[in-house]
């Protein structure tokens, strides 16, 4: 039912199954070719039998800039995951799980240390998810998101920032116990 | 701040304070006074450059023209100027760019000139940036040589696939001479074979060698073979030890082996796809790769397919199955997704086998091998939202009896004892899907012959089903299912356990027994596929009652689902084709058709809307706004978004790709679709159009010889066609999708338009001779109107054009046609009262009329529906109503109309104009004829359009809509199709059900006409 391979720009005009689902987000062309210009082995899909996209991920790889490397919040060579989805017809087939691990493969393939992501606190299955996949909370980004999925009362909400260390961290020096304690800004994200 | 990007740059750092700060501030006339005196003090040429920049940041031409000499003068003298000088001219010349100054002519080579010189220098990498975002190949191509011998053995190997790239794309673009173009594909080609020997010789490849090294290197060599090299020669590389497939998936690299499958597929290389899948999947056995990760069920698809089509298929399939079974073996480490896959490569692999080895003894036919696979497939995945795609087309190939088997056999035995009502649910909508796929399928009908005992059979065949005389789809079999689908639907809808029992399922199968009933009526009213060679007015190809049923029982299901896109986007059509534009436009809203699918996803939607609903446009928001500033930001510059990315990345294939992708944008059926539905929108209330079409930016590179492509994304409706039939969405359509011929013949009426509507610019004051402007004028409008007249033509005879447009639309563009060349002719006949005029005019206007005519008699402004043999029951007299789908034609006529009247107009006004005498008396009297013509053809649209909105306005209406679903209530009922009224009746709730829904359609309909009622009829 399903085909794993790497994006092509004429997936765009095959998106629907996944993008007219309101849980996911449309961006504009530029930043869906800005991945695949400069990361196209970590920008994966998922395609049904007729060559609809059923599910993908979008991801990067990258350092702080120089100039934070004596920051605390300095991140070191790292593989980011900035969306990833599955259309409802595909979901529970574990395709979210494997195009994760496409791209760990691909992270560790470039030496990153980590991967790492952001999702909202109020989303739990997303967070049991990613820790069963070997994800832990690194920090806490205090009103990371300008507003609240589930409380409209509220202005804003705090992600997660969890991480998976690659096998070049062999210490696991880049990821800690307690994440859920240490509290960040936004602005110490970069 | 980078050249490239167009801020204002630094003047170089040698120069003065003041001037600089002169600059930065835009103090133009203080920057000339200044740069004049330095330029003269110091004889340094940057300073005159400064100055001619700076002159043309003020108003007047002549200080522009200045600016476009000194660039001109450099091109011309053979002399490498100074970066900051190409930089300086460069932002001076933004707003020329394109139209007085072609930076592949100017910027570029003076660029490639520099960077030429200055190799080494970090500068001459801006350079290749520039002319890459201003899309210059050749300049870029130059430079990237120039680079490569620079760079030539250092680490950093972008420099010499840069240039590699940069060929290939030169050698694959318009930009490139047809006398260069073999040039630049053998050297892409050989530059890339002189690498790949390298790596295939070297015992190890170093960083600074010019070899093949990474994935995207390789892959950027088989990608130039494919287009530039032979079939032998990828061949054979394909097999090489280091460079071949196999070795690269032994590297984790999986692109090559799915791009050169599609390659051999299109050679027909049946053996080499066989043995490259089979060595592929034995990988994973072997642990040369992770063991699932080449289990894609294209994979398998292929590997079985070319099994069944080598020399010794029997055998081939047998290796297929043996490998099958070994990964079947070790099935429980894979994931859901990969044991689904090799569930559905059984599947694929029983039906590739021939059926003497399924069943040699041809015993008990029905239970086959292949029933039972779909079988055992089905009881694992029955309850999966796809199950029913992931087998629908094997069920469509079954022979009858393995049909019957299946439904009546195994299907029942699927849930086991202890399944529940939920269970069991879903398993009986997966049913009624099945059963409805079937009646598309030829097998469940048997010939039969033309008279039986001694009556003549209007079918011509016998349902093989249920044994009555049939066509297909057989109406008593669907009808049968809409009743036993509306008693499941009951049933669930009374049962608080099932209720509670839906959120846990991966469908509410309400849904789909919803979608199965909506278009069995659909059917059974009788809706044909909106071809061109589909009768124009719905009504008379529909049955109302049954039409008007699948609609409001698909829109109750929406209240239920809201959330299901499908279910959406089906009643967006249907809407659509009921004359409910503005309906359609709320529940289109909600999908939030934004940014990148815009452009697959809005002909769903906004094809030929202005046609159907001009009054849309009329919001507080322009209805197409979003579309076109997509275009317009998305394609802005001249290069593919992200390109200079790609580059530094060194990702070689996607630069290939964004380009292709980029291309196909920029010719975008969609794109064409846009601007020309928001000119007729704009046209219908009089607006100003901002530019001609051929002006716009977005048509910039669109001439007749352009291949215009549609990208409509249809993935996202539900279809439970088989593909003995056309798709759901072709029902449902207004008329033939978007297409390369219907796109152009838009873009050249337009054009057309545009000629008639030109008026020169007020501020602009014609030299003294005025004779000689009207002279150049005429001779303009004479060469366009043959262009066109030509055009036209030839779009209009290509083979495929007939059933590209609707009948509407084919009367309309001939008649434009036509209006073109009779135009010509009046207008090239010269005034001579002795010459008769020639025959060709009369025979084009008499054309025109015939033609004309032949429009509004095939489609009548106020159809009357009449009853057809074998339809139950036709619109009743309110006939208004049957006018609203029909919206789209009467646009048509109108349009016609009003071009007639324009064109005739447009001769009789430069006649009045032509103080010297005018035009032949003989034209001006066919003209006046045409004149009067369209002008009562609009008259005749505008007494329609206070027809239907006067009918409309009157009261009732809702429960003459109800009569309409439902039969009046006093009419008697009559069996068995009262039995589908019944239980499409008891689905809804009834009339007191329906009524809101009832208010709503007419409400819109309402809302319609009344943007009709102020379209301008003039």
């Amino acid at each position: 039912m399903a085909n794993f391979r790497r994006f092509r720009p004429d997936d765009l005009n095959k998106l629907s199954k996944c993008n007219l689902d309101p849980f996911t987000e449309t961006y504009e062309l530029s930043f869906y070719l800005q991945y695949y210009a400069k990361w196209p082995s970590l920008f994966q899909v998922a395609e049904d039998q007729h060559g609809n996209i059923i599910g993908y991920i979008m991801g990067k790889l990258e350092s702080s800039p120089d100039v934070y490397r004596f920051s605390e919040h300095y991140l070191p060579w790292h593989a980011h995951i900035t969306a990833v989805t599955v259309a409802p017809e595909a979901r529970r087939l574990g395709i979210g799980k494997l195009l994760t691990e496409q791209l760990e493969v691909a992270a560790d393939a470039n030496d990153a240390w980590f991967v790492d992501l952001f999702v909202r606190v109020s989303n739990h299955k997303a967070i049991t998810f990613y820790k069963n996949m070997g994800y832990s909370v690194f920090r806490v980004v205090k009103d990371y998101y300008g507003e609240h999925s589930t409380d409209p009362t509220l202005l804003s909400e705090d992600a997660y920032d969890m991480r998976k260390p690659m096998k070049r961290d062999v210490k696991k020096e880049h990821v800690r116990e307690d994440g859920e304690k240490h509290e960040v800004d936004p602005s110490d994200v970069w | 701040m980078s050249p490239y990007s167009y801020g204002r740059p630094a003047l170089k750092g040698s120069v003065d304070v003041q001037l600089q700060t002169a600059f930065s501030d835009g103090n133009w006339q203080t920057v000339v006074r200044l740069a004049a005196k330095r330029a003269a003090t110091l004889k340094d040429p940057y300073y005159e450059a400064v100055k001619i920049c700076a002159e043309s940041q003020l108003d007047g031409t002549a200080k522009k023209c200045g600016l476009l000499v000194a660039v001109d003068e450099l091109i011309k003298n053979k002399k490498t100027p100074d970066i900051d000088t190409i930089e300086l001219y460069e932002w001076a010349c933004r707003d020329f760019l394109g139209y007085e100054v072609e930076y592949a002519d100017t910027l570029g080579p003076l660029r490639a000139r520099w960077a030429k010189a200055y190799p080494g220098s970090s500068l001459a990498l801006q350079c290749l940036q520039a002319c890459l975002e201003n899309w210059d190949l050749v300049s870029a191509q130059q430079i990237s040589t120039s680079l490569d011998k620079t760079y030539a053995n250092t680490a950093d190997r972008r420099y010499m696939f840069w240039n590699i790239t940069l060929t290939f794309l030169l050698s694959i673009s318009p930009q490139c001479t047809n006398a260069s173009r073999k040039v630049y594909s053998m050297l892409a080609v050989r530059q890339l074979e002189r690498a790949a020997d390298l790596t295939e010789n070297a015992a190890k490849l170093e960083s600074t060698d010019r070899g093949l090294l990474t994935e995207e290197e390789i892959c950027l060599y088989y990608r130039v073979l494919l287009s530039h090299g032979t079939k032998e020669e990828f061949i054979s590389r394909l097999k090489s030890p280091k460079l071949g497939a196999t070795s690269q998936l032994k590297a984790g690299r999986k692109v090559l082996l799915c791009e050169s499958l599609d390659a051999l597929q299109t050679w027909g290389e049946w053996d080499l796809i066989y043995n490259l899948c089979r060595e592929a999947l034995t990988l994973g056995l072997e642990g040369a790769t992770t063991p699932f990760f080449l289990c894609d069920l294209q994979l398998w698809r292929k590997f079985a397919s070319a099994a069944s089509k080598v020399t010794d298929s029997e055998s081939a399939l047998g290796e297929v199955q043996a490998l099958l079974k070994r990964y079947i073996d070790i099935k429980d480490k894979a994931s859901e997704m990969y044991k689904k896959n090799l569930s559905l490569a059984l599947l694929e692999t029983t039906f590739r086998l021939p059926a003497a080895t399924l069943n040699p003894n041809h015993d008990n036919a029905g239970l086959s091998p292949r029933v039972v696979q779909i079988g055992l497939f089905l009881d694992q995945y029955f309850e999966r939202l796809s199950a029913f795609d992931d087998v629908k087309s094997y069920v469509a190939e079954l022979g009858f009896e393995e049909v019957k088997t299946l439904m009546e056999t195994v299907l029942p035995k699927i849930p086991d004892e202890n399944a529940d009502k939920g269970r069991q649910t879903v398993l009986k909508a997966l049913e009624c899907k099945l059963r409805y796929l079937l009646s598309t399928c030829p097998q469940t009908l048997s010939p039969q012959p033309s008279v039986v005992d001694g009556q003549i059979q209007d079918k011509a065949f016998q349902c093989r089903l249920c044994n009555n005389p049939a066509s297909l789809p057989c109406e008593t079999c669907l009808k049968k299912l809409v009743v036993d689908a509306a008693n499941t639907y009951r049933q669930i809808a009374g049962d608080k356990e099932l209720l509670g029992s839906i959120p846990r399922m991966d469908k509410d199968p309400r849904l789909d027994l919803a979608l199965v009933m909506g278009t069995s009526l659909l059917k059974l009213s009788g809706l044909r596929p909106r071809s061109s060679e589909a009768s124009q007015s719905l009504w008379q190809d529909v049955e109302p009652g049954l039409f008007l049923q699948a609609v409001l029982l698909l829109d109750t299901q929406l209240k239920e689902t809201p959330g299901d896109t499908e279910l959406r986007l089906l009643l967006v059509q249907l809407y659509l084709l009921l004359g409910c534009a503005s309906y359609a436009h709320q529940l289109w809203t909600p999908l939030d058709v934004k940014r990148t699918i815009q452009d697959s996803l809005s002909p769903l939607f906004f094809d030929r809307i202005s046609t159907l609903s001009p009054g849309l446009f009329q919001g507080t928001r322009p209805l197409m706004e979003p579309l076109r500033s997509f275009y317009s930001h998305t394609l802005s510059d001249k290069s593919p978004v992200r390109i200079w990315d790609a580059f530094s990345a060194g990702s070689y294939t996607s630069i290939l790709d964004m380009t292709e992708f980029d291309g196909k944008l920029r010719r975008s059926c969609t794109l064409m679709m846009t601007l020309v539905e928001e000119r007729r929108a704009i046209r219908c209330y009089g607006g100003k159009i901002d530019c001609e079409i051929e002006d716009h930016p977005l048509t910039e590179n669109i001439n007749d010889e352009t291949t215009l492509v549609d990208k409509t994304d249809y993935g996202p409706f539900p279809n439970l066609e088989s593909l003995h039939g056309p798709p759901i969405h072709e029902y449902l359509r207004l008329g033939p999708g978007l297409s390369n011929e219907r796109s152009h013949l838009a873009f050249l009426s337009e054009q057309y338009l545009d000629l008639l509507a030109y008026k020169p610019p007020k501020d602009y004051k014609p030299s003294r001779n005025t004779n000689d402007v009207a002279l150049r004028d005429r001779e303009y409008t004479l060469e366009t109107l043959s262009r066109l007249s030509n055009s036209l033509t030839d779009f209009l005879h290509h083979p495929s054009t007939p059933s590209r447009l609707t009948a509407g639309e084919t009367s309309y563009y001939t008649i434009l046609s036509l209006l073109a060349a009779a135009l010509l002719v009046a207008l090239s006949t010269p005034r001579s009262s002795s010459d008769p005029v020639p025959q060709t005019l009369s025979s084009l206007t008499q054309s025109i009329k015939s033609a004309f005519a032949s429009l509004q008699t095939t489609t009548p402004l106020i159809p009357t529906p009449q009853k057809e043999e074998g339809k139950k029951k036709p619109l009743p007299e309110a006939s208004c109503i049957a006018t609203l789908p029909e919206m789209p034609t009467l646009a048509c006529i109108r349009a016609t109309a009003l071009a007639i009247r324009h064109s005739a107009g447009f001769v009789l006004a430069l006649d009045e104009q032509d103080r010297k005498g005018g035009l032949h008396r003989d034209v001006l009297a066919q003209m006046k004829v045409l004149h009067e013509l369209g002008g009562k053809g609009v008259g005749e649209v505008k007494a329609a359009v206070q027809t239907v909105k006067a009918g409309l306005g009157e009261a009732g209406w809702l429960d003459r809509v109800l009569d309409l679903v439902f039969g009046e209530e006093e009419e008697e009922e009559t069996e068995e199709g009262d039995e589908v009224t019944r239980a499409v009746e008891e689905v809804v709730g009834g009339r007191a059900g329906a009524e809101e829904w009832a208010g709503r359609v007419v409400e819109s309909w309402r809302e319609g006409v009344k943007g009709w009622g102020m379209v301008r009829m003039e």
